[in-house]
């Protein structure tokens, strides 16, 4: 049994109109490596998200591991701001380190780009590993369920 | 605890919002970054890294994810 715990990221976050003196995120971001089914591989900062019903990456990280994105099958996704937004599969393995390791039927979509990094959702993540956020401590734990 | 990149705002310190930044975690410091995530990653592999890590610039740090 796997299980690991990570530290949430603190992000400062600009002032606006309805937090005129800025606000701070705290995050729970992993670094992980991604490997897709041609082989290849990048590191990126994935996000467990209990709101997101699948693992979702940026399109850009499929493109510079070389898939061929036409090709793969196809679907539509969608979340705040978004719907629509054409999403490509592929079957990755997903590694945080420390165990914490999976193969999942993922999806890269442009919708991702702006964000920048992956979620981990319940298909292919949480159905496999439990998650407990502790922000009071600013910690995080992934354990194989 | 699992080990992550000491100070993700100090590597992405005066980097232009939302571009693409590859980080080598080894060696803790920014190999490239750029627009184009693809070309970013290939410089970084150019200058030795196998695997960077690949971060991007939000294009305005004041949203909150939902």
């Amino acid at each position: 049994m796997a299980i690991a715990t990570f530290p949430y990221v603190s992000v400062p976050l600009l002032a606006n109109e309805a937090h005129p003196l800025g606000s701070m995120a705290h995050r729970p971001l992993a670094f992980a490596t991604i490997t897709a089914s041609n082989g290849a591989s990048t590191r990126c900062i994935v996000l467990p998200d209990s709101g997101a019903d699948a693992c979702l990456f940026p399109l850009s990280l499929a493109i510079l591991m070389k898939l061929d994105v036409f090709k793969l099958p196809k679907g539509l996704t969608g979340g705040v701001g978004s719907n629509a937004n054409t999403t490509y599969y592929d079957t990755i393995t997903v590694d945080l380190g420390h165990g914490i390791s999976f193969s999942v039927y993922a999806g890269f979509t442009q919708g991702m780009d702006q964000m920048g990094i992956g979620l981990l959702g319940q298909d292919g993540f949480f159905e496999y590993f439990r998650v407990e956020f502790l922000l009071s401590q600013r910690v995080f734990t992934i354990e194989s369920a | 605890m699992a080990t992550t990149v000491a100070d993700l705002s100090e590597l992405l310190k005066g980097i232009p919002a939302g571009a693409w930044v590859a980080i080598s975690e080894r060696q803790n410091k920014t190999l490239a970054y750029g627009v184009d995530a693809q070309a970013v990653f290939s410089e970084a592999q150019q200058k030795g890294e196998e695997l960077p890590l690949m971060v991007r610039v939000p294009d305005q740090n004041m949203a909150m994810f939902l």
